[in-house]
């Protein structure tokens, strides 16, 4: 028994010693700079602060703005996503002529690095050369994405809606497949409708599904970075910074590792929380649809 | 007696001819030279700019050929080459062997000790030193790149100014020259102050409109991005009498009540004046940053405006990339009553005078072999055809040379007014902390770029932001 139990911390140990360089150490070397007043360009070096930088995140407005802006992007994107990957997902259980086509287009998006997205809709956005500006300006709306931070806003999460539905639509895919047959020809039997089926016997058994699916976006949207840096660069103004950008240009740009590491350190705690808030209302309906 | 004075006649005569050899920077030179070196590879980094590119096709290919040291010269975006030196050389971590240094950053890196000492290197391996190097021959930019001892830090390889051009062809159209005097009272020429700059922009703007043609009379860099804060405090502010970004170097401070002018009335004026002169912009404005104000030019579709020179042989020159070629004409910029008297005093400057140089890290493990490829890339003889292929000069030879002398008529007088009104221009104020000042002003003039904030309080809060940002840093 003892031996085989060296054998397997054995065969484990070369994973765990790359995670613990690779993940334990930066964690915690990113903690450790939270607690200093660190500029590199300061003539002061690093200053021990405590949790001061903790205490100065809560009183940013320009911190909790980008906290603000990016906690409505993920309820926006996430529901309009998770709506409309389901109807789409619902509509491919069907047969229809030109199906594989269809998913194959819908799928496209999905192959596009995100920072090609964002240059892709650069290009579609410019006002001087851009499609959408022109088309919308026939029909009266003067788009302008440099100008409007509500255009600016809602452009940032059209394009996510038109990169992620796909991913979306593909996971619940999946789980409609995987279904057993009994529960739906045992409703079909009870004479059940389709809306009578979708709401008492898909949906509680595709819940699991979209709960899993959700916490992948929440985590996935929450960091937004590539495509909102190449579309709008955070622009206009402060209107599409979003946290991962704000933290990038703490870090990078003004090379304020101390505060910047803080507002990361804060960043993971929020994502752990809202995934473990996730990941428990999960179990609960696991263990529901099970007791079904 | 008279053999001895025989054998040392012709002792002296080989002696004055091997040095003669010696002395000249002949490829026998350069392959002696770089003889203890020969296939190792040397690393540098760089924004992707066509001097740098010029450097990366034709001086390192020529320099690998000849030396047998091969040149890895990484190009890539303005924000991510600072990104990738600055980690590499504040961590030690020795990747790059040559770094490019951009003339407003050097104060950063000086301070902290980050660069090689290009004298003393000279003076311990004189071995090296291409005896046609001639650094007196640089013009007075290399200055930026000295420290308080005069050593130097950095072998400039560009310079150019942001200065005004306007297109030549609309200014001297006989029925436009007619149209806006009749409506302003004064003769269509490049404009002295920015009362007549926005006069020109607003005629041209509305021109374009009734003509059913793309044309404007101004442009700007408004992204949100650096370029919006560089633009204000490199040309736009200057040229209004505000200097050194507002801040007070004895003080170290930029609010007014401390000694600073950034949220004085005059700055105050000129940021209201940038923003409600976008509207005689293109519709996309505000998407620009240097690359698109200039394409924009080389696209006809602006009648003036202020524009990084560097830009200005392609659109002058280059038929394939630009539709207004030989039609573009170069001035001064305007400025406000009394700055321009100020700046020839040396009392203030006019616009930017911007340019970079090539520095070794004390990381760099290969630094005598990166100092052998910064002389051959700044080396005199090539200068006249570098300056051809990527439009700037940091020698002063250079300005004498045919080539050059040839290519200043085709762009207009450039390299004259270069040479001779250069001294107006300046680069960066010695700020240190260049980068997170950039930061916080970039995030409150695009507040004010894209109406979220008017434009002073936008400087009321950036001025206060900006004192506190420096008492944090410790001035």
């Amino acid at each position: 028994m003892r031996t085989s139990q060296y054998k397997a911390w054995g065969l484990l140990a070369p994973t765990l010693v790359i995670l613990f360089f690779i993940g334990l150490v930066p964690f915690l070397y990113v903690i450790y700079l939270s607690l200093f007043k660190y500029n590199i360009w300061s003539v002061r070096g690093m200053v021990f602060a405590g949790v001061d930088n903790f205490r100065k995140l809560m009183f940013d407005s320009s911190f909790m703005h980008s906290l603000g802006i990016g906690l409505t992007f993920v309820v926006i994107t996430c529901s309009i996503e998770t709506l409309l990957g389901l109807v789409i997902a619902i509509f491919l259980t069907n047969e229809f002529v030109g199906k594989g086509v269809f998913r194959t287009i819908l799928t496209l998006p999905l192959a596009i690095a995100p920072i090609t997205i964002g240059s892709i809709w650069v290009l579609m956005t410019n006002p001087d050369i851009g499609p959408l500006p022109y088309i919308l300006h026939k029909f009266g709306i003067d788009y302008n994405i440099g100008v409007n931070a509500k255009q600016a806003f809602f452009t940032v999460v059209f394009m996510d809606i038109w990169h992620w539905t796909p991913f979306v639509t593909l996971t619940l895919l999946a789980g409609l497949t995987s279904f057993p047959k009994e529960p739906f020809e045992a409703a079909k039997v009870d004479g059940a409708n389709k809306w009578q089926t979708l709401r008492y016997i898909t949906l509680p058994l595709l819940t699991p599904v979209i709960l899993t699916m959700l916490f992948i976006r929440v985590m996935d949207t929450f960091r937004i970075f590539d495509e909102v840096w190449m579309l709008t660069g955070g622009g206009p103004g402060t209107a599409t910074r979003f946290v991962s950008i704000d933290v990038v240009r703490r870090v990078l740009v003004s090379t304020d590792y101390g505060y910047g590491s803080s507002m990361s350190v804060f960043l993971l705690y929020l994502t752990i929380v809202m995934c473990w808030l996730l990941l428990n209302i999960i179990s609960i309906t696991r263990k529901e649809v099970h007791e079904r | 007696m008279r053999k001895v004075g025989i054998y040392l006649l012709v002792g002296v005569f080989f002696i004055v001819v091997f040095a003669g050899i010696t002395q000249a920077a002949t490829p026998e030179w350069w392959k002696q030279a770089a003889a203890l070196y020969k296939g190792i590879t040397i690393r540098g980094v760089s924004e992707s700019t066509p001097p740098s590119k010029a450097v990366r096709d034709y001086a390192a290919r020529e320099f690998e050929k000849l030396t047998g040291i091969k040149v890895q010269f990484e190009l890539t975006s303005w924000d991510e080459m600072y990104t990738k030196s600055i980690n590499d050389m504040s961590r030690g971590t020795g990747i790059y062997d040559f770094v490019y240094v951009e003339q407003d950053i050097i104060y950063a890196y000086l301070v902290k000790h980050w660069l090689t000492d290009l004298t003393e290197l000279a003076k311990k391996y004189p071995q090296l030193d291409d005896p046609d190097f001639d650094i007196n021959d640089f013009t007075t930019f290399i200055n930026y790149f000295k420290d308080a001892r005069g050593h130097v830090f950095g072998i400039p390889f560009e310079a150019f100014l942001k200065s005004y051009v306007y297109r030549k062809d609309l200014f001297s159209n006989p029925e436009i020259r007619a149209a806006f005097k009749s409506e302003y009272g004064w003769d269509l020429r490049p404009p002295k102050d920015w009362r007549e700059y926005t006069q020109i922009a607003k005629f041209f703007t509305e021109w374009g409109k009734k003509k059913g043609i793309e044309l404007y009379g101004h442009v700007a860099q408004a992204k949100t991005h650096p370029c919006v804060a560089y633009e204000m405090v490199e040309s736009i502010w200057p040229a209004w009498g505000i200097y050194n970004w507002g801040i007070n170097l004895k003080k170290w401070r930029a609010t007014v009540e401390n000694g600073g002018t950034l949220n004085s009335k005059r700055a105050k004026e000129a940021l209201r004046w940038y923003v409600d002169m976008l509207k005689y912009a293109p519709p996309g404005v505000r998407t620009y940053t240097w690359d698109e104000t200039a394409a924009v030019v080389g696209a006809g579709k602006i009648a003036q405006g202020l524009i990084y020179l560097e830009n200005l042989p392609w659109v002058e020159l280059d038929k394939s990339r630009s539709v207004v070629t030989g039609k573009i004409g170069v001035a001064l910029p305007p400025t406000y009553p009394g700055v321009m008297s100020e700046a020839a005093r040396g009392l203030g400057y006019i616009g930017y005078y911007d340019g970079g140089a090539f520095a070794i890290p004390r990381s760099s493990r290969k630094k005598q072999a990166a100092w052998l490829f910064i002389q051959w890339a700044t080396r005199k003889q090539w200068a006249p055809k570098f300056a051809q292929l990527a439009g700037r000069i940091c020698r002063k030879s250079t300005f004498n040379s045919p080539e050059i002398k040839e290519l200043n008529v085709k762009l207009s007088g450039y390299y004259d007014m270069m040479k001779k009104f250069g001294f107006l221009f300046a680069g960066a104020p010695p700020l240190p902390m260049h980068r997170p000042l950039n930061e916080l002003y970039l995030k409150w003039i695009s507040k004010a770029v894209a109406g979220e904030v008017d434009p002073d309080t936008a400087l009321d809060s950036l001025a206060k932001e900006v004192d506190k940002l420096l008492i944090d840093l410790g001035y």
